[in-house]
């Protein structure tokens, strides 16, 4: 991949110009699934889109300072980390990567939660703060899982480039290792039953407590994105590889769609966690089975 | 790290304004202090310029839950004062009024305690069930709030079909016993939260004098209705649910059953109701004595008290005093939530079932 077609990638197809669009959408169908999980309307197909022209448009209050700097820098970070990450997704067989893309996708879809721990710290409110180091707790516990789940199956594939996962077929390790991301998945997209950071019932919006305006709105696009790319990644994952272009491309779709679904069946049908079951949730049950996955490939390859 | 963190008065997870105080280390609390009347309205002077009859309409005023209860209570008040005693058809109408707003009171309580732990398809299951109760209690009233069921020697309403009636509280308690009662006493998620949170044991709660489910989860079997009937429940058959374990999950199990018994006395209450006048007395020639009514009724929090004095010759009550069970239910809080997790605070305060429209009455 060159620096022109990785340039375009991300802002073109599938980053930027495509992601912003296909956040608004994901962000629909889940509003939209939850709302029918609920007995409710729902919003209209154009909301997301609506609230982020309307956020774009209010005044922010003035913020002096390096800790006002900080705060408008954050949303753009988290957002330009996000595009990157849906820009490296193989939404297109043969369309490029590099070897060992998955690693970079891993840490690109990592840094919108250390930006909102950053943000939620630098906005000096008092549910920042307690926002931030819930998120902080979370996403140590729950990024030992993901990271397992991902090492296991890129060990049992013998690769870390994202076209070589997607063109090769699915084993039972791989299974098991997408149920182990899609575990973590709620934790890493703030829903239930993981949804402590923005617990309003305890702690307002936590770290986005003090965000308004155009940063809000850039907040509300990068977490738009990120459900694309995490998403993306589980469909990437499960996809079986076709060899038309068209063809994986609307499979990709669909499979995206299913994953928002299954994540809000699953956030309508539970309560919030506290803070400390999450964590022992994460740590007793998902990281023992991530280890299975990842010992169980060391043991293949050995035999091998 | 110790933080101080101010809970109310304007907070998400209260509908109403007062504040909570706590003081936190890390996420555990340690203390809590308690602040109330941020929405003081003087109801109880204002009854002072009140006449019997208007009386009763600001009475039911004081709460938006539970209406009828300060309607009943403020009519047998003066009902006492009058020395008038309504007929028995008004006596059975005023009972199945009364049940029908604690089950809507419990109801809309496990949505919003659903609500407070994040389980909002909990809260909308919860208020889709309550519409059902609010549409039996608009058949019968026309009103859904403020039902102006009480007069002073009476009831203002008949019930003319009671079968019908019937009909609709049956659909009412499968949809409960099928949707409500279990999402609460299977879903592990939403037990996990309620397990072993905020307990108020039997001895703390009979030293601070609570009231009604709060009291009855922690092991206290007190219920006006069993204790010192009033309207028609001498004639009622149903069970006082007691729990020991004085935790959020028993507030929670005493509610749940106490739906049931509340569908149980609607039942015979409707199927048993006697023919006969629904008042005495004309209100345009009745004439309130000198003298001094007390009246207490179990409201879906616990117990109300009314104690009304009326001067000589006067169409005013010379003092209406309220208390409310909130007022005496809220200082428990602070006990319930020392050493809970902050992410606990918010359904340990809802518990209680607080309602600051009466206590800043």
């Amino acid at each position: 991949m060159n620096a022109t077609t990785a340039l375009l990638r991300m802002l073109v197809f599938p980053g930027i110009l495509f992601a912003a669009p296909a956040a608004w959408f994901f962000l629909w169908i889940e509003r939209k699934a939850m709302a029918a999980l609920q007995q409710r309307i729902g919003p209209p197909f154009m909301q997301p889109f609506f609230d982020f022209v309307k956020l774009m448009g209010k005044q922010v209050p003035p913020r002096e300072g390096l800790g006002g700097f900080l705060m408008k820098l954050w949303p753009v970070l988290a957002v330009a980390a996000s595009a990157g990450a849906v820009g490296l997704l193989p939404v297109i067989p043969r369309s490029g990567g590099f070897p060992g893309d998955l690693v970079l996708l891993l840490s690109l879809l990592e840094l919108p939660s250390m930006f909102i721990i950053a943000a939620g710290f630098s906005s000096r409110s008092l549910w920042g703060e307690l926002g931030s180091s819930r998120e902080a707790i979370l996403s140590v516990s729950y990024n030992v899982v993901f990271l397992m789940a991902i090492i296991g199956i890129a060990a049992s594939q013998h690769t870390f480039s994202l076209q070589a996962l997607a063109q090769s077929q699915g084993s039972p390790l791989r299974w098991l290792g997408v149920l182990a991301i899609l575990i973590c998945l709620p934790a890493k997209l703030h829903m239930n039953p993981f949804s402590v950071t923005n617990a309003e019932q305890e702690i307002y919006a936590g770290p986005m407590t003090e965000y308004t305006g155009h940063e809000l709105a850039l907040w509300e696009l990068a977490h738009g994105m990120e459900w694309v790319a995490a998403t993306g990644l589980v469909a990437t994952l499960i996809a079986p590889p076709l060899a038309n272009p068209w063809m994986a491309g609307a499979l990709f779709v669909v499979l995206s769609v299913a994953v928002v679904l299954v994540l809000t069946i699953v956030a309508a049908a539970t309560a919030r966690l506290t803070i400390d079951d999450s964590v022992r949730f994460f740590w007793r049950c998902a990281l023992a089975f991530a280890v299975l996955g990842v010992s169980s490939v060391l043991l293949m390859r050995i035999k091998l | 790290m110790s933080y101080r963190i101010p809970m109310g008065p304007y907070h998400p997870a209260l509908e109403e304004p007062y504040k909570l105080e706590l003081v936190c280390d890390g996420e555990t609390v340690q203390d809590a202090k308690l602040n109330i009347g941020f929405n003081f309205r003087g109801i109880e002077q204002l009854a002072e310029t009140r006449n019997f009859i208007q009386i009763v309409a600001l009475m039911e005023r004081v709460c938006g839950i539970c209406s009828n209860t300060h309607t009943l209570s403020i009519c047998q008040a003066v009902e006492q004062i009058a020395e008038i005693t309504p007929p028995p058809r008004a006596l059975y109408i005023r009972v199945i009024m009364a049940e029908l707003e604690r089950l809507h009171s419990h109801v809309l309580w496990a949505g919003v305690a659903g609500k407070l732990i994040g389980f909002k398809t909990m809260f909308m299951t919860c208020f889709a069930v309550r519409e059902q109760i609010m549409n039996v209690l608009q058949t019968i009233s026309g009103n859904r709030v403020n039902y102006a069921m009480n007069r002073v020697g009476g009831v203002n309403r008949d019930i003319d079909d009671p079968a019908m009636i019937l009909a609709m509280i049956g659909e009412l308690e499968k949809d409960m016993v099928k949707t409500v009662i279990p999402v609460f006493t299977t879903s592990h998620s939403a037990l996990s939260r309620c397990t072993g949170v905020g307990v108020l044991s039997e001895e703390k709660a009979r030293s601070l004098g609570v009231v009604g489910p709060t009291a009855r989860a922690s092991g206290l079997p007190q219920d006006l209705r069993r204790a010192a009937p009033y309207a028609a429940y001498e004639e009622m058959d149903f069970n006082v649910p007691v729990e020991h374990s004085g935790d959020v999950k028993a507030r929670l199990v005493v509610r749940a059953l106490e739906i049931l018994e509340s569908c149980s006395i609607l039942r015979q209450a409707l199927s048993k109701l006697p023919a006969g006048e629904i008042f005495t007395g004309d209100e345009s020639e009745m004439e309130i004595p000198e003298g001094r009514g007390f009246s207490r009724v179990e409201a879906p929090r616990g117990e109300v008290i009314y104690s009304v004095t009326w001067g000589e010759d006067t169409d005013t009550p010379s003092r209406v005093h309220v208390r409310t069970p909130t007022y005496i239910n809220m200082p428990a809080v602070r006990w319930m939530v020392r050493g809970a997790r902050l992410a606990d605070t918010p359904l340990i305060q809802a518990s209680i079932d607080p309602c600051y429209s009466c206590t800043d009455r």
